[in-house]
Parts: structure tokens; sequence; C-alpha cells
């Protein structure tokens, strides 16, 4: 059974598998425009120096582009990812020919923004690679903190 | 407003104005030309000025397109611009020929560090992406509020917010590893290197006590130290100062080395 945001736990990920896919997905509730995670999200040169879970990103983040992203989670590999959804301060989709990495940005509750990050991984040969390819709960959890910290810390900045 | 108003407060901050523009261009040429330029603007348009926002908010606007219009398709610099600039300077006779007789004649031919730090941050911003370098300046140099930068770039204030951090972040980093001012790491000492040249007689060791910036480096905050460079640009006039002719000179030697640089490094 997949779980939804509204039941895990806030910035803690969750990760539901089967034998041909796997999904990992976290949420936070960011106190900040959206404007601004959404810039912290989208400015490839930027995002090293905030994100603790990214070496770098080659390319631009926008519609069509294809970046190469190096993830702390396997340094000397570089992914070729293609932008294939780029809605400004909503939704933002990457992934190659195994997965889709999913950004989504909603309105909260209160005066701040609620972030989702999830990933999934599969096919039919997903068992055949499965086990090489590392958990990405601790990755997630630090991706959405980091965000979080930074994108707050931003929005009370002094005017 | 009456045009006369206009005329009489745009006198105000006319050196302001064209001190953001010359760290906005690099080019004396450019500031001449945009703060006349605006000032015909303000003038014809003066009659759609509704005091939403301060005239002087609405003037640096015009001069901010300006800027924009001009800078828009020319590339940004690189951080290592005064380690080009300075290779480029040494095989260059004429460039320390003229500099040595502006520092012998002129009254603004002085030489000294805290000028040539300001001097440096000018280049350095350049490499900063347009919007952040306009945002950058206009708050931390010339003291506007983040809704008036709002207003002057026609962006909202959470962006402003975001250029804002996101490029003092980057000066701080790039200053922390390059000048030895405030990092006895760094690999840039070229403001001490050059008072060698133009004051032999001087102890750059003195001078840098005198400059809080380097004076306390070792016990001020990276950020502290960033607002103690700021403080270096907020109080000179780069056209007034006493050392103005000569980091005039410096500058335009730098700009057309980077355009030459740009050029050829597509």
């Amino acid at each position: 059974m997949t779980q939804t945001h509204s039941k895990a736990q806030e910035g803690k990920a969750v990760t539901t598998s089967t034998t041909f896919s796997r999904e990992t997905s976290v949420h936070a509730t960011i106190l900040a425009d959206p404007t601004i995670v959404w810039a912290l999200l989208t400015r490839a040169s930027d995002v090293s120096r905030w994100n603790s879970t990214v070496v770098s990103i080659k390319g631009d983040i926008q519609p069509g582009e294809t970046i190469e992203l190096k993830s702390t989670l396997d340094e000397k590999r570089t992914f070729k990812l293609k932008i294939k959804e780029f809605v400004p301060e909503k939704r933002l989709v990457w992934g190659d020919s195994q997965g889709n990495r999913v950004y989504t940005i909603e309105k909260g509750t209160g005066n701040g923004v609620l972030f989702t990050m999830s990933e999934k991984i599969g096919g039919p040969l997903f068992p055949l690679f499965a086990k090489y390819i590392p958990p990405f709960d601790e990755s997630f959890e630090r991706f959405a903190a980091d965000l979080k910290r930074e994108a707050e810390s931003i929005q009370s900045s002094k005017s | 407003m009456m045009t006369d108003q206009l005329t009489l407060e745009f006198e105000t901050f006319r050196g302001e104005l064209k001190s953001f523009i010359l760290r906005m261009t690099a080019s004396v040429q450019d500031a001449e030309d945009i703060v006349q330029d605006t000032y015909i603007r303000a003038h014809t348009k003066i009659n759609t000025f509704r005091g939403e926002s301060s005239l002087k908010t609405w003037i640096f606007s015009i001069a901010s397109n300006l800027a924009r219009d001009l800078l828009q398709s020319k590339k940004r610099w690189p951080e290592t611009v005064t380690d080009i600039c300075r290779e480029e300077a040494l095989g260059n006779r004429q460039f320390f020929q003229e500099a040595m007789q502006i520092r012998e004649t002129s009254p603004q031919g002085k030489f000294e560090i805290k000028e040539h730090i300001a001097f440096c941050f000018t280049c350095v911003s350049k490499s900063l992406p347009l919007e952040q370098h306009l945002a950058l300046l206009l708050k931390e140099v010339y003291g506007f509020k983040v809704m008036e930068i709002a207003q002057i770039m026609g962006q909202s204030e959470a962006m402003l917010k975001y250029y804002l951090h996101v490029s003092r972040s980057r000066m701080i980093d790039i200053f922390d590893h390059r000048c030895s001012l405030i990092n006895k790491e760094g690999i840039c000492y070229q403001c001490t290197e050059l008072n060698g040249i133009f004051n032999p007689k001087q102890s750059a060791q003195a001078e840098l006590v005198k400059i809080e910036m380097a004076r306390d480096a070792e016990n001020k905050s990276k950020d502290e130290l960033f607002d103690l460079r700021m403080k270096i640009l907020q109080e000179l006039d780069p056209f007034e100062s006493g050392a103005a002719e000569l980091q005039l000179h410096h500058l335009e030697h730098n700009r057309q080395v980077m355009e030459k640089h740009l050029d050829e490094n597509p």
C-alpha cells in the first residue's frame, strides 16, 4: 500500500517497494513564499550550495532541457535527466528511462507551502538491478530539511 | 512634479547614480551616457511619475533598465577576472607607464588599498548573474530597501530576497577563497602588490591596520567581513575620491581585457 503525505511524518521519507518498482517520497511544510522555494529548486548552478545531497548540476532546469546531476548517493555517476514538466511554483518533473523525480509545491494550511518530493524507479528489468540502487530515504530527508532551512532563512531575511 | 524640481532633486543623487552605473558596467563612458539618458527619459516622462515611490527610486528604476538593456547581451565576467587582468597588465608596459604618470601628476592619483578593495569588488561582482548583481548593489551599497528594489527591478519581494541571499553568499564565498586580506589561504594579494609598486616607501602592513576589514579579519565572521567590505564601497565615490583617476584607468584596462578575453573564450 502506498502511503500519502497526509499520513507520513513531516520530513520523514517513506519508501514503498513492489517487485517491479520502488517509490520514495518525503514532504515538508516550508514557511516561505513559493517563489523562493521554486527559485531554490530550479537555479541549477546554486543548488549544490544549499543542498547537501547534490554534488553538482550542470545545465539549465528549463522545459525540455537535459541536466547532468551528480548526487552524493553515487558521486562517480553522472545522471543525465530530462526536464519533463515545468510548471513555475507548482510542479517540476525530471527523469530518465528508469524513473522520474517529481517535486510539487502547494499552498499550505498556514503561511507556508507544502513541498513534496517523490521518485519512482522501476520497469520490467527492475528486479535485476534493484539491489544495486541504494536506499533514497536518508538523502530525501536531508534534501527536504536543507530546502526548508534555506527557504525559511531567505524568507526571514531583512527587508 | 515640475521639471525644475526634477532637475534640483536629480542633482542631489546624480553622483550616487553615476557610481552605481559605473559599478554595474565598469565603464566610465557607459556610466556617463546612462546617467544622461536617464535624466532625459525622466524629464520626458515626468508626467507619468505618480509618486508611488520616491523620485530617487523612480530614477534608479529608469537607470537600472537602461543598464540592463546594455548588459543583457554581454557575457558576465569570470570570478577570476583579477588574475586574468593581472597577467595582461604585467605584459603591458604602456598601462604601467600611464598609471605611473597619473600617480605622479594627478590630484586623484593616489594609490590606497581601500580604494583597490572597492575596485576589486566592482570587477569580481560582475561575475554574478545580472539580476543578482543589480539587486546586491542596490541593497548593500546604495541602501535601498527590498520593497524599493522590487519596484526598481519589477520583481516580487520574494524573488528579490532570493537574489540578495544568493548573491551575498556567492560573494562571501568568492572572497573567502581569494582575498588574502581576510583569509591567509587567499590566493589574491593584488592590492598589497600594487601598493608596493605605487607606494614603494610605504608599509602595506601599516596601511592594512587602518582598514577595519583587514585589521579584524581573524575576529569577524564572514558575514561581518562582507559588511565591512560593503562599508568601504558605501563610503567611496569612484569618481571623486583621491584615487579616482588611477582606479578608473585601471578599471578601463580591466574592461578592455575582459572584452577581449570573453570574445576569445566563447
